[in-house]
């Protein structure tokens, strides 16, 4: 065979004609184990390896000249539902090589890092290769490929599917491309939103690795309480629905814009992931991509196809498509009965405000479960008639029967279909329009706006062979664990420096910033070296989580890493408020919006490290919105990290201009 | 000549680098009363990190030229080879060449790799507001964005941070060397071994990974 190149692999397939190709031996190879010991020996190092080639580089439409750069023009219009709304495909487990361990594996090219906490209770049962590299991405059927960095190079990245008691270690390997013309960053650190493990496997947002290295993280699928309650933790700190994104402090914006994120859900014997009548079962819609769906939610803007591609923006600001799983304007076949939507904002930046409506115009019901993957209580109907307190609005204007979503908060809602007629047409509205969108090829409900709608359900008569309907939804899903005595109270106070007078300049610039009691004018910057806060192992804390400082226009979705809280009181002005219901649950991100602030407890226990803070407003968390709190094992380690505690107290200058 | 080659890709920009249209190509002048481009000749393809600063400026400014001072002693084998340091007057009017030499010496910072730079108010203007312009549509918008910080620029990873003047030294290193060249795959195996021994005996000595 004559010595080839590896990258004229197209011409060696039309050559070797009547025999098999490279290429068949390889997709034969992945296949059948017999014909993958065939392989090394007809295939380059670098084919035997199952490399592909990464999709071209985008060529950028946006060229970020000028300060501010101009605006780009509106994004190509597209034409509604031509798209079917598909459920992210199930991770396939796999088995790694080499095989996960509890020290760095060095040799094998892993990232630095500590030994994982609790590796002899879980060792790994169940293990996933997420390998980030470049790939296409079709965002609507009229759209041209558009280039994306994702999980195993999909958009949005393959859903974990895992169970409870079973630890799982998921290896993420970094091969995103040395040299990109994105405005990526091609160095990661994956976070799992809000697993509650060691801080090794927690993806802090310093720990982040190049190209060419992986890192296994062990989620050991355990309630929180190891340390209380023995064996597996506290059941009632049952979770569902995670999600796990790239964490790269300064560029986690970027990085998640161009795709880097995707769904975790773990089910347990409440919700088992199936909707038989098993013992503890809820019986809740369950079937995943059958009758339970992640709703990813992400806004974006597009330039025109040029050259079969249609690249993204990198913008925020003036973003036109808003983007459902991976999809823009979807349509999706729902048979009369229960669905359940696993509702996530992945940002970065955008707020959503939705409601169902109906085929006449009306609000239509939908039921939330869970907040922040946590089980409410009692489920909650939100619709027009079951009063705004039902929405997650607290000041107004008042979302009447809608959801607000802020970034990174989850919401699991389940809708009856069985209440529409088959025929029937169902739209989940945004508040927001899109601006470039075709006439709609269906009728609208009266009063609906084509650019409001993000998706699109026809409702048909369920036939004989899906899942019959499941029975009415538990009037209480759960019970909430009790929460202990409160060893420390703390604030945090979330601020955007102030700006100067006219003819002066702030010096330093204005940042978004993490205040502290005692801290200076400004507060804290992300310091990856420093603790903002130092906490002993084992004890809970009574935070104030507070937005109403100084003359605050902004709204901050803070999440807190590690462990769910409850919310305890609410603000406004300084004026406490009842907790709003969707906000009396189990969450990870409270949403403060101007003036208001969450009196928050939660619980620092079975693990030790660092672990952050943050506004998960991914604009804000790169601009350093963001600060790092320890878990410390013992007292005097808790006294030595006190003595490092992050200092901040920077004072603002308001220069004369020149 | 293989060798020349290597050179001169050191000091390549990024493909993606928005170039002298961003950065401007202004003509400064350093403590030396060179004249030099600043793009062509101070940031294309380098890492360099930049303040801003003026020659009278008591307080914040003097503080952060004897932080930078050791900043630079800890970097001294890089500093004018692939790291440089400007520090750029926000008062051209009143610090002339000579007037910024007087200040380096007197600080005893007019070393190899560290440029004192002034010129026309204008482009000193346009520089400071293109630079701390933080693509961060928010904040871009924001015509207040100014000193203080210290912008860390790679146009040859076409990567740009920022890193505060008043943090520890081990941060600022650390938000340096985030923004260091795109590094071999060999350079970063002996980088992570390095790193790998701190977090062991960090473990050791706290319990966790703390300092690293």
């Amino acid at each position: 065979m004559p010595k080839t190149q590896a990258n004229d692999r197209p011409e060696i397939d039309e050559k070797i004609e009547g025999t098999i190709s490279r290429r068949s031996v390889l997709k034969i190879g992945a296949a059948a184990g017999a014909a993958g010991v065939l392989a090394p020996a007809l295939l380059s190092p670098k084919e035997a390896l199952a490399f592909e080639d990464p999709p071209a580089e985008p060529t950028r439409c946006d060229p970020q000249v000028g300060n501010p750069p101009p605006p780009q023009p509106d994004s190509p219009a597209t034409t509604p539902f031509m798209d079917n709304f598909t459920a992210p495909f199930p991770a396939v487990p796999t088995i790694l090589f080499p095989a996960p361990q509890e020290t760095q594996n060095q040799g094998a090219g892993e990232a630095p890092r500590a030994a994982h906490q609790r590796w002899n209770q879980f060792q790994p049962e169940v293990q996933y290769h997420m390998i980030a590299k470049a790939g296409l991405h079709k965002f609507h059927a009229e759209y041209a490929d558009t280039y994306i960095w994702g999980f195993n190079g999909r958009y949005p990245a393959p859903t974990v599917l895992n169970v409870y008691g079973h630890p799982t270690v998921v290896r993420f390997r970094n091969n995103l491309p040395l040299q990109t013309n994105t405005f990526g960053r091609n160095e990661i650190t994956i976070h799992l939103h809000n697993g509650h493990h060691g801080s090794e496997s927690d993806g802090f947002a310093g720990d982040f690795f190049g190209v060419g290295f992986w890192k296994d993280n062990l989620y050991p699928n355990c309630y929180a309480g190891l340390d209380a309650f023995g064996g597996n933790g506290d059941p009632k700190e049952k979770m569902g629905s995670f999600w796990f994104h790239d964490h790269r402090a300064e560029f986690t914006l970027n990085n998640n814009l161009l795709g880097l994120n995707g769904m975790f859900l773990v089910y347990d014997n409440t919700d088992p992931g199936h909707e038989f009548a098993t013992p503890g079962s809820l019986r809740l819609p369950g079937y995943y991509g059958i009758t339970d769906f992640p709703l990813i939610l992400t806004d974006k803007k597009f330039c025109a196809t040029v050259g079969g591609r249609t690249e993204m923006v990198n913008s925020i600001a003036g973003t036109d498509k808003w983007v459902v799983n991976g999809k823009i304007q979807p349509k999706m076949t729902v048979r009369r009965r229960k669905y359940r939507f696993r509702i996530l904002n992945t940002g970065p930046t955008k707020v959503w405000t939705l409601n169902l409506v109906n085929p006449d115009g009306s609000t239509g019901t939908m039921t939330c479960i869970a907040t922040d993957a946590n089980f409410l209580e009692h489920p909650l109907r939100i619709n027009a008639t079951d009063g705004a307190a039902n929405s997650n609005a607290t000041t107004a204007p008042i979302v009447a029967g809608g959801l607000k979503v802020a970034v990174a908060e989850r919401y699991d809602i389940i809708i009856d279909f069985s209440e529409y007629n088959a025929g029937d047409k169902v739209y989940l509205r945004e508040a927001a329009v899109q601006r470039t969108i075709n006439p709609s090829p269906d009728v609208l409900p009266p009063g609906l706006d084509i650019r409001n709608v993000i998706l699109q359900f026809n409702v048909v008569e369920r036939e004989w062979w899906f899942p019959p309907d499941t029975p009415a939804i538990p009037s209480t899903l759960c019970t909430y664990p009790t929460l202990p005595a409160t060893d420390n109270n703390f604030e945090w106070q979330f601020v955007r420096d102030p700006a100067c007078p006219a003819g002066t300049t702030p010096v330093p610039p204005r940042l978004f910033r993490v205040r502290r009691q005692g801290d200076g004018p400004l507060g804290c910057a992300f310091d990856a070296e420093h603790p903002a806060h130092a906490i002993l192992r084992g004890t809970t804390e009574e935070w104030l989580i507070n937005n109403n400082v100084g003359a605050s226009a902004w709204a901050h979705p803070i999440h807190i890493h590690f462990e769910e809280f409850r919310t305890l009181k609410r603000f406004v002005n300084g004026v406490e408020i009842p907790v709003p219901p969707l906000m009396s649950g189990r969450k990870d991100v409270t949403f403060v919006e101007a003036t208001q602030g969450s009196l928050i407890k939660m619980q620092f226990r079975d693990y030790n490290g660092r672990y952050l803070i943050h506004c998960h407003n991914m604009a804000h968390e790169d601009a350093f919105m963001m600060v790092r709190w320890d878990i410390c094992p013992d007292p005097a380690s808790l006294a030595a990290c006190q003595a490092e505690l992050q200092v901040c107290q920077e004072v603002q200058q308001c220069v004369p201009n020149p | 000549m293989e060798r020349r080659k290597l050179l001169s890709r050191l000091f390549e920009p990024h493909p993606a680098s928005p170039g002298a249209a961003r950065y401007t190509n202004a003509v400064l002048r350093t403590q030396n009363n060179k004249e030099v481009r600043f793009y062509d000749d101070l940031i294309r393809g380098k890492q360099v990190m930049v303040n801003f600063m003026y020659a009278e400026c008591q307080g914040a400014c003097s503080l952060t030229t004897q932080k930078l001072k050791r900043i630079y002693t800890q970097l001294k084998p890089r500093m004018g080879k692939d790291l440089f340091f400007y520090s750029i007057t926000i008062k051209p009017e009143d610090d002339t060449p000579a007037a910024m030499k007087h200040y380096a010496q007197m600080n005893k910072v007019d070393l190899p790799g560290w440029l004192f730079l002034t010129g026309d108010p204008f482009d000193v203007e346009t520089i400071r507001f293109r630079l701390f312009g933080m693509s961060h549509p928010g904040m871009d918008l924001d015509d207040a964005m100014h000193a203080g910080m210290l912008r860390i620029i790679n146009d040859g990873r076409n990567s740009w941070g920022m890193a505060q003047s008043f943090a520890s030294d081990k941060h600022i290193l650390k938000r340096i060397s985030w923004h260091d060249r795109q590094k071999s795959y060999g350079e970063l195996v002996k980088e992570y071994q390095a790193l790998q021994k701190l977090i062991d005996r960090d473990v050791k000595l706290y319990g966790y990974r703390r300092d690293v």
